[in-house]
């Protein structure tokens, strides 16, 4: 059995602002394996890039604060870690990727030099040896004449080029975990797909396990092994990514792959949209923070937070219509 | 780069000219004859002088020849001093340059990791501290700075201590600089400060910070390698500015100091109405500080790698 | 698993209302401006400040017993809160709050007449600065292409030469008094206030929302009024409020360089001037006005922070 890389247990995360607390991530579980790609998919503002920052510590604390909970990433206790421990696990055991590369990459260094420092600074190569280390990454994520263009500044990389240079800088020092935090929002649709493919390629070839943060079910499919959705600082569901795309139990999962434009020519569904938006956190729902904007919402919705049901090994939702005592959809009253 | 160089080159001549144009018929507006000051010159010499600077031909000739005259280095005669203005300018400009060089450097150096550290403690009572300075250094004028500092860490240190750390009157050893570069480099450090660090906490909240953090960089090799740098591009884009703030604050700083630069000479020529040597002294000024924005400018497009293209 | 209830299984179905809650009160623009502005007590401080200031240059000579220009040679460089002795004038037995200076005269008096000279210069320079400023760069940035081209050509050649050495020159030539001060502030004052607005005009004219709001309709004058003014203005507002102690600071300066009002009037700025001679025997002459001075750049400063701080929430620091 493949190696347990992350596992996180009911990380709860707060930011103290002016109009109060805000409660961006209220309990996540989550692990992912050697050699996995997990993802994470939810709307905007439900907390995905917060768990995800949380995992490298990279949230300005304060106003950020680690409420509770655990993160275990490759034996290191990450919530009690010191700055010192982070700074030795940071690019090493776990590296990061940005959504903008156009603003992730310091303007007024080299990109090569860029690369060169985070090996150096893990690895105990000289100056040459980690030029070519370099050099030898960036031809690793298909860069054309990386010894020229590791002299370059990222204002002469394109977009996807500068992506492409970020995932070999987060991966010079063969981290155990790589997290990509929306890596193909920014860039165009063509580029996008190449840099799915170099990153499931890259995954085949150097066993890391990725966590894959998006709001792009479409980017999901043909790269994840699990999908965790996130709905309002919570997982609402996880499973394989065959389960959630075929056997969803949970209607915001539902929803959103309905939002889903099907390329499918047989089938001509109007596509959907989910009305709303997810509840502010800063003053965070009693009951199941989907209620609102869920079609099967009942009484019990707006009161008390559904539980997590197991439905087969590895595949859990938290949805008040698995209860067992769940009455049928006419028994409910429900159209 | 080579079409960026030629631009700033174009614009640093066409306000030369500007500049000295603006002189000249300034001079020519100002009462009464430049020659005829409050020192009687005898006729021979008024004739000589007159024929010297072209005063018996047409404006426009008159005007060429001041244009020609000054590029060449010949800013006239000073009436108060009766020495030509380029001689005094020379002479006196060294210690100006001496002292605003000082302050500069001073105001650049502090500015920047005052604010630099205000912008690293954000929020601190650490960054409200060295705002506070930098809205004092900003609000005090210089020649206030000037003599309170005079009074109270010169005459008045002096009486408490029966020493004189700083001397508050003249020039010569490296004592005599201390108040005065002070005083004069306050208000330059205080905007270079303020400048700072706005412009350092936008670096650090930048995305590539983030990178860099996540890279594993620890807190101080990210502020050295990759904050400090870009934060302080900026800073260079106002040095010409500050270049000319701290030399239009010699001229109040040295008469205050009894310091014989250009700056005293300048301020005393105002009050004795010697327009050849204000003449001469503002077209001297202007000259040096647009060749000082020229070089601030070029040295920006050399530093940040950015610019090459841009241009 | 413990039992529930059926009844609390009942269908609800979605809620319109709830689903597009928002926790946090919605305020205008305007609105959330001034409530930060409001929560900035250091700004609110500088704001009274400026206020009295202004109160007391305005008012308090007009109920001095001292005119500003009397002197009084039998107590000349008199110390703070001297009783004027000299009888048959009309401030016999009334105090000189600040003493006299070198000729006798009331510094209390001549204080705040020159905070008026003072205060009036800054604010008449920095209006005149934003009017020529906003039709300069207005224009400029407004109609673009060749005409933008020459116009700020025009002023980066002008921009070149030192603003306080163009003043110097100007105050030169022209005729000494006030209204040449505020002339010669504001032949080139308003520089950077045009470079400023054009800017802001050009990169608002390419913001998607100006766009969008043309896309849907709106006449030309309500983009103007509704997109293009409210987020000029505050940038704007801002650099005036910092434009006043600048003038107040070119003014200090030009006085100490002998290039002020002229006497028997005075300004803060030859008060200082005139207590920088006498500085070594008598503080106070020089120590009043500059706290003046000092206190009202401070204000403006801090208050112009504070301004901008509130119009823009992103530079909040």
């Amino acid at each position: 059995m493949a190696e347990r890389v992350l596992t996180i247990e009911d990380l709860r995360v707060s930011f103290d602002t002016y109009a109060g607390e805000v409660q961006a991530v209220r309990g996540v579980t989550l692990h992912v394996d050697e050699g996995e790609v997990l993802a994470v998919v939810g709307e905007s503002g439900c907390g995905k890039s917060v768990t995800a920052q949380t995992i490298m510590k990279l949230n300005p604390m304060p106003p950020a604060r680690i409420k509770g909970g655990k993160i275990d990433l490759a034996g290191h206790d990450i919530v009690k870690a010191s700055d010192k421990e982070m700074q030795k696990i940071r690019g090493n055991e776990v590296a990061m990727i940005f959504q903008d590369p156009m603003t992730c990459m310091n303007p007024t260094t080299q990109v090569g030099k860029q690369i060169v420092e985070s090996i150096k600074l893990h690895k105990k190569l000289n100056h040459a040896e980690a030029k070519a280390e370099a050099i030898r990454c960036l031809e690793q994520v298909r860069i054309p004449n990386p010894e020229e263009r590791a002299k370059q500044y990222p204002h002469e990389f394109s977009g996807g080029m500068r992506q492409r240079a970020m995932i070999a800088m987060a991966l010079s020092c063969n981290p155990k975990l790589l997290i990509a935090d929306e890596p193909t929002t920014a860039l165009d649709v063509t580029i996008q797909a190449q840099i799915m493919e170099l990153l499931g390629e890259l995954k085949d070839k150097i066993n890391t396990a990725i966590i894959l943060i998006t709001h792009d079910l479409g980017v999901v499919a043909g790269i994840a092994d699990r999908v965790a959705v996130m709905y309002a600082g919570k997982v609402v569901e996880t499973g394989t990514t065959d389960e959630i795309f075929y056997e969803h139990k949970h209607p915001y999962t539902e929803a959103l792959l309905r939002s889903l434009p099907s390329t499918d020519q047989g089938k001509r569904e109007p596509l959907m949209s989910i009305p709303g938006t997810p509840p502010d956190l800063l003053a965070p729902p009693k009951g199941c923070g989907f209620a609102a904007r869920c079609r099967h919402c009942m009484q019990i919705c707006k009161e008390e937070q559904p539980p997590e049901f197991e439905l087969s090994t590895g595949h859990k939702a938290s949805c008040w219509l698995l209860h067992p005592d769940c009455p049928s959809a006419e028994e409910r009253g429900a159209k | 780069m080579a079409r960026y160089i030629i631009k700033r080159l174009i614009y640093a001549i066409l306000t030369l000219f500007v500049l000295i144009t603006l002189v000249f018929f300034m001079m020519r507006m100002l009462p009464g004859d430049p020659f005829l000051g409050e020192k009687a010159i005898s006729a021979t010499a008024l004739a000589n002088m007159n024929a010297k600077y072209g005063l018996d031909k047409p404006v426009f000739i008159q005007y060429l020849m001041y244009m020609g005259n000054c590029l060449t280095g010949d800013l006239g005669m000073s009436i108060t001093y009766n020495r030509p203005v380029t001689e005094i300018v020379t002479e006196s400009f060294m210690v100006s340059a001496d002292l605003g060089i000082r302050a500069l450097i001073f105001a650049t150096i502090a500015g920047i990791l005052l604010g630099a550290i205000a912008a690293i403690k954000r929020g601190t009572i650490v960054d409200s501290l060295s705002m506070f300075v930098a809205m004092i250094g900003v609000s005090v004028p210089s020649f206030i700075l000037g003599a309170v500092f005079q009074y109270f860490l010169g005459l008045q240190l002096r009486k408490m201590l029966g020493m004189n750390i700083f001397p508050i009157q003249g020039w010569g050893t490296f004592k005599h600089t201390l108040l005065p570069a002070f005083a004069l480099g306050l208000g330059s450090l205080a905007t270079v400060s303020r400048l700072m660090r706005t412009s350092m906490l936008d670096v650090l909240s930048s995305d590539y910070i983030k990178t860099a953090r996540s890279k594993g960089l620890s807190q101080g090799q990210i502020m050295w390698r990759h904050a400090l740098r870009n934060a302080v591009m900026p800073v260079v884009t106002i040095m010409g500015p500050t270049v000319a703030s701290v030399l239009t604050g010699t001229f109040v700083i040295e008469s205050i100091f009894n310091i014989p630069g250009l700056g005293k000479y300048f301020v005393t020529s105002i009050k004795d109405l010697d327009y050849t040597m204000i003449g001469g002294t503002v077209v001297f000024y202007g000259a040096l500080l647009i060749i000082c924005t020229l070089v601030v400018d070029l040295l920006y497009g050399f530093i940040d790698p950015r610019v090459k293209l841009e241009e | 698993m413990e039992h529930i209830e059926k009844s609390r299984f009942a269908h609800v179905g979605e809620s319109a209302h709830d689903r597009e809650a928002i926790a946090r009160p919605s305020l205008t623009f305007a609105q959330d401006a001034i409530r930060r502005l409001v929560k900035n007590r250091v700004a609110l401080v500088c704001v009274l400040l400026i206020i009295l200031l202004s109160a007391m240059s305005a008012f308090a000579p007009l109920f001095s017993p001292f005119d500003y220009r009397e002197q009084h040679y039998s107590h000349t460089n008199a110390k703070m809160f001297t009783v004027c002795n000299e009888e048959g004038t009309p401030g016999f037995g009334h105090m000189h709050i600040f003493g006299t200076d070198t000729l006798g005269r009331d510094l209390y008096t001549r204080l705040w007449m020159g905070g008026r000279v003072s205060l009036i210069i800054a604010v008449t320079t920095a209006i005149i600065d934003l009017i020529l400023g906003c039709i300069y760069g207005g224009i400029s940035g407004y109609f673009g292409g060749t005409l933008d081209i020459i116009m700020m050509r025009l002023l980066e050649i002008i921009n070149g030469i030192p603003y306080l050495i163009i003043v110097i020159l100007l105050m030169m030539v022209l005729e000494p008094g006030m209204l040449t001060i505020i002339i010669a502030y504001s032949v080139v004052g308003w520089i950077p206030m045009a470079r400023l607005v054009r800017g802001q005009v050009v990169a608002l004219k390419q913001q998607e929302y100006v766009a969008a709001a043309e896309a849907m309709g709106a006449s030309p004058a309500r983009v103007i009024a509704k997109h293009l003014l409210p987020n000029t203005l505050s940038v704007v507002i801002v650099r005036v409020t910092l434009a006043i102690p600048n003038a107040i600071f070119s003014e200090a300066y030009l006085s100490y360089i002998g290039l002020g009002i002229p006497l028997p009037r005075c300004s803060w700025g030859s008060l200082a001037q005139l207590g920088i001679q006498n500085f070594r025997m008598y503080p106070w002459q020089l120590l009043i006005p500059a706290v003046c001075i000092s206190l009202t750049m401070l204000a403006f400063n801090m208050f112009g922070d504070g301004l901008r701080d509130a119009f823009d929430p992103k530079l909040r620091r």
